[in-house]
């Protein structure tokens, strides 16, 4: 009697320290993000530069990496990568701004970017199914396909004399581009892909797809269906991403998004999803890691300054890997097979 | 206590186990076990499902470290940094699930760690001797009655029975002083079995000794010298062969006594005349030749055989995992074309191979658990709401005494058993009404396998359709309306519910 009450008491505690420890880990990431955000927030106060503005800028910046990375969750969470969306991001604004300057249509500018954005992802993913290929590869392909026609494109409908770009007409899309339209924009994306993800049946059979495809497949779980399904919804973020990058800057050269494919991935990384997707996936991961990201570039270009990038990129890299081993170390205990 | 011991055992114990503790996080695996393993004998650990006989074998075989307590060896301290090591140093462990790593050669899984023995040269990236390789791997195959396997093949490609067998072949050849073997026989088939039974007698008549872990009561008592039994990760008792009774082990095991039936008890094979599913002359290539078989509506179809008649094919042929190559099935009439086809006819499905086929190993068992039965849970067959899962999951969790520490831990942490209770859960909770069940009970202790049958034949009641697909001819006997004996992709036999079947009769045409 007084040992059974006496375990159940360790029990108790070890339970809180169990659960304590969990959570402190699932909470990483906002606290990491946070502190990035206090160190921002100090330096533009030591150094007098305009909070609105700074903010405002930091904003544009991360909204459509977290908008495309929110999308793009589903992909990982399946375990699998698209190279691609830097280029379907190219991709759709070029169309959009050809198609405005060719009909004057706001709405055929907004439903050929969306189409563009959904078009691309799942052509990647139904091309896979088809041949039967792991979906990365097709984007690889794809990545390069998306780049070369936007660039040609630009090249031929060049407007400017320096670098090739295109434009849209300058106050075309100032309806939409203050922060609030953008975030109610992005938001609304956002909340959409959490619904899907966590609270729906497609979201459950991603994450279980990602974990075990054959057990999955015995659970009466197609991988094609459910792969095109999260392309489609990664290619709807490509669309309303390129939207917010043309509301951001109306004109469309070959570098524009240039970056993004990779941020994407460091994003999510930063965010506390793991690499190999399944169970663990968490569709808040693209938010909190796309600002931190964020964050973590602007303090080290201010603090290192852009003379020196590339210790900033080197310090952004080891941070980089620093969380990817932390994330690991917590599902890499050894397991027997029993 | 232990001198005593000592003393009336007249010998020195081979491997003495002192105070081991383990704790993982919240659970205490293991809570002070001591125990001492004399040279010539067979040692049976048993327990509970989670009792904690995998974690004990697997710290004594180096794969994890105790968190206190001490292992003496041949009367030195014992330690070992991996599994490989303590092979080496003369103690080797079969696993309890898949040991092999399925994406290279059966003799690169034999030869594990040691495949520079076969470099042509000295240098370090010098090709190796393939053919040397293979013929040594074939030769240490033999020593398991495995006579037909080439040592190049994929060992992916095989299936899970001779996966088994080369994992035991990996670690007789090694020569260890002690062997683990960790409930491996429900993965072996009848004659595997007497290989492993032929291979422990060999070890005891050597001065060697063996573990071994097993829920088979009656392979325990008729395999085993000795006993140690574990409840909760506590030593409970030390039982001498003499004492061995079959209710007595049981009590021991589950701390209560295990009354009424076990399988069902009636002997009334009747079912309903309604055909459900139906097999026109199935044919695979190497699985399946020409099988022709109708499945009731409230029936118990056993079948049995060796493990390549076929059956396990044919089971997930029923499924529609498999595409029959010449032939027809029809489901309620209608043909199926993938799993999801049979699921919305409310088919389910128990693999086998329960580490690759059946769990996803890096999920909750909420997760595991849910996925089948999202049909039959989520709001407007679309919404998932937490609550709604919760209720769900932990309604299985509470039936089949699944132990976890809430429904959120991993499966991947799970025991065997109660990994086994995850995946019956999985699909008997979304209501099912045909359920295919391959080796449904493997792993299950004692208390919980009764539980399954009473469940199973609860379910036949209620005019559900159960095909069980089974090695344990016992099972099948207690629990069949009908058993079907299959052999080389063929239906052998057929027989109906009866008393007075016995297992020779079945075995007869078997093989
Ligand atoms: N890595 C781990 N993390 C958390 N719990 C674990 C871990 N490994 C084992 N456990 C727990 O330790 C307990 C003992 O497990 P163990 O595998 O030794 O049981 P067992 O006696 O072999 O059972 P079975 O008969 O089902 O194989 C179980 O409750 C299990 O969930
Ligand atoms: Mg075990």
């Amino acid at each position: 009697m007084e040992t059974a009450k006496k375990t159940q008491e360790e029990r108790g505690a070890g339970f809180r320290r169990y659960k304590t420890k969990n959570l402190v880990i699932e909470l990483l990431p906002i606290i990491v993000l946070a502190l990035l955000f206090a160190i921002y927030m100090t330096v533009i106060t030591i150094r007098g530069y305009k909070m609105e503005l700074q903010l405002t800028r930091l904003f544009n910046q991360a909204i459509v990496l977290v908008t495309v990375a929110t999308g793009a969750t589903f992909i990982y969470a399946l375990g699998s990568f698209d190279i691609s969306l830097g280029a379907s991001v190219l991709f759709a604004c070029t169309m959009g701004v050809l198609t405005y300057n060719a009909t004057s249509s706001v709405a055929l500018l907004l439903l050929v970017i969306v189409a563009c954005g959904v078009g691309c992802s799942l052509l990647s993913a139904s091309l896979a199914t088809f041949f039967k290929i792991p979906p990365f590869v097709t984007t690889v392909a794809m990545m390069s396909v998306l780049s070369a026609i936007a660039t040609t494109l630009i090249n031929i409908n060049n407007t400017s004399g320096g670098t090739a770009s295109i434009t849209l007409p300058l106050n075309l899309l100032d309806p939409i581009s203050s922060v609030w339209i953008k975030a109610l924009i992005a938001g609304a994306f956002i909340l959409l892909c959490v619904f899907v993800f966590n609270f729906t049946k497609v979201g459950r059979r991603i994450k279980f797809l990602g974990g075990n495809p054959t057990c999955a497949k015995l659970s009466g779980i197609p991988a094609s269906v459910y792969t095109i399904i999260a392309f489609g919804i990664a290619g709807l973020g490509v669309g309303i991403g390129a939207l917010l990058t043309l509301a951001y800057t109306p004109s469309v050269s070959s570098g524009t998004a240039g970056s993004i494919g990779m941020n994407i991935f460091v994003a999510i990384v930063f965010g506390g999803m793991p690499i190999s997707g399944g169970a663990k996936s968490k569709i808040y991961a693209s938010l909190i890691g796309g600002f931190s990201y964020m964050l973590l570039n602007q303090i080290l270009l201010w603090l290192i300054g852009t003379s020196m990038n590339g210790v900033a990129q080197i310090i952004s890299a080891a941070l980089f890997l620093l969380i990817v081993f932390l994330t690991s170390l917590n599902y890499r205990t050894r397991l027997l097979p029993r | 206590m232990t001198q005593e011991t000592i003393v009336i055992q007249e010998k020195e114990p081979l491997l003495q186990v002192r105070n081991i503790v383990k704790t993982f996080g919240i659970v205490k695996a293991l809570s002070d076990v001591s125990f001492d393993l004399y040279p010539g004998e067979i040692l049976g650990l048993i327990g509970e499902n989670g009792s904690g006989k995998s974690t004990v074998s697997s710290i004594i075989a180096g794969m994890q470290k105790a968190d206190s307590g001490e292992i003496f060896f041949q009367g030195k301290p014992w330690s070992a940094s991996s599994m490989v090591d303590a092979l080496d140093k003369g103690i080797g462990m079969i696993v309890q699930e898949t040991g092999t790593i399925p994406g290279i050669s059966v003799a690169e899984n034999v030869f594990l760690g040691e495949i520079e023995r076969f470099r042509v040269s000295h240098f370090p990236f010098a090709p190796l001797n393939k053919k040397k390789m293979n013929q040594e791997a074939e030769k240490i195959l033999s020593l398991v009655d495995l006579h037909d396997i080439s040592g190049s093949l994929m060992t992916g490609a095989l299936d899970f029975v001779t996966r088994k067998l080369i994992e035991i072949a990996k670690v007789i050849s090694k020569n260890p002083s002690i062997m683990i073997v960790d409930e491996t026989s429900t993965a072996l088939n009848q004659t595997g079995r007497q290989t492993l039974y032929r291979l422990m007698k060999e070890y005891r008549n050597a001065g060697k000794a063996v573990i071994f872990i097993s829920h088979d009561l009656d392979e325990v008592i008729e395999q085993c010298d000795r006993l140690i039994v574990l409840r909760d990760g506590h030593f409970i008792q030390d039982l001498p062969k003499k004492d061995f009774s079959e209710d007595g082990i049981k009590k021991l095991m589950v701390g209560r006594s295990v009354a009424g039936d076990y399988y069902r008890s009636d002997y009334d094979g009747s079912f309903d005349p309604e055909v459900v599913m139906e097999l026109k002359d199935a044919s695979i290539p190497g699985s399946l030749d020409h099988v022709s078989l109708q499945i009731h509506k409230g029936e118990i179809l056993g079948i049995s055989g060796l493990s390549h008649c076929g059956m396990h094919t044919l089971g997930k042929v029923l499924f529609g995992a498999r595409q029959l190559s010449d032939g027809e099935y029809l489901l309620h009439g209608k043909t199926v074309k993938n799993e999801a086809n049979a699921m919305r006819e409310k088919v389910g499905y128990v693999a086998k191979d329960r580490d690759t086929e059946s769990l996803n190993l890096n999920a909750s068992v909420s997760d595991n658990i849910a996925i089948a039965g999202l049909n039959s849970f989520s709001r407007g067959n679309f919404l998932v709401l937490y609550p709604d899962e919760k209720k769900y999951v932990n309604e299985q969790i509470d039936e089949l005494q699944i132990k976890c520490f809430d429904r959120s831990q991993f499966v991947s942490t799970l025991s065997g058993g109660n990994k086994q209770k995850v995946v019956f859960g999985k699909w008997v909770g979304c209501g099912s009404e045909i359920l295919i069940l391959d080796c449904p009970t493997r792993g299950v202790d004692i208390g919980v396998k009764q539980f399954m049958y009473h469940i199973m034949y609860q379910l036949k009641k209620e005019g559900k359709t159960l095909v069980l697909i089974s090695e344990e001819l016992p099972e099948l006997l207690g629990m069949s309306d009908r058993l079907i004996v299959m052999k080389d992709g063929k239906i052998q036999k057929e027989f109906p519910r009866s008393k007075d079947l016995r297992d020779v009769d079945v075995i007869n045409y078997m093989i």
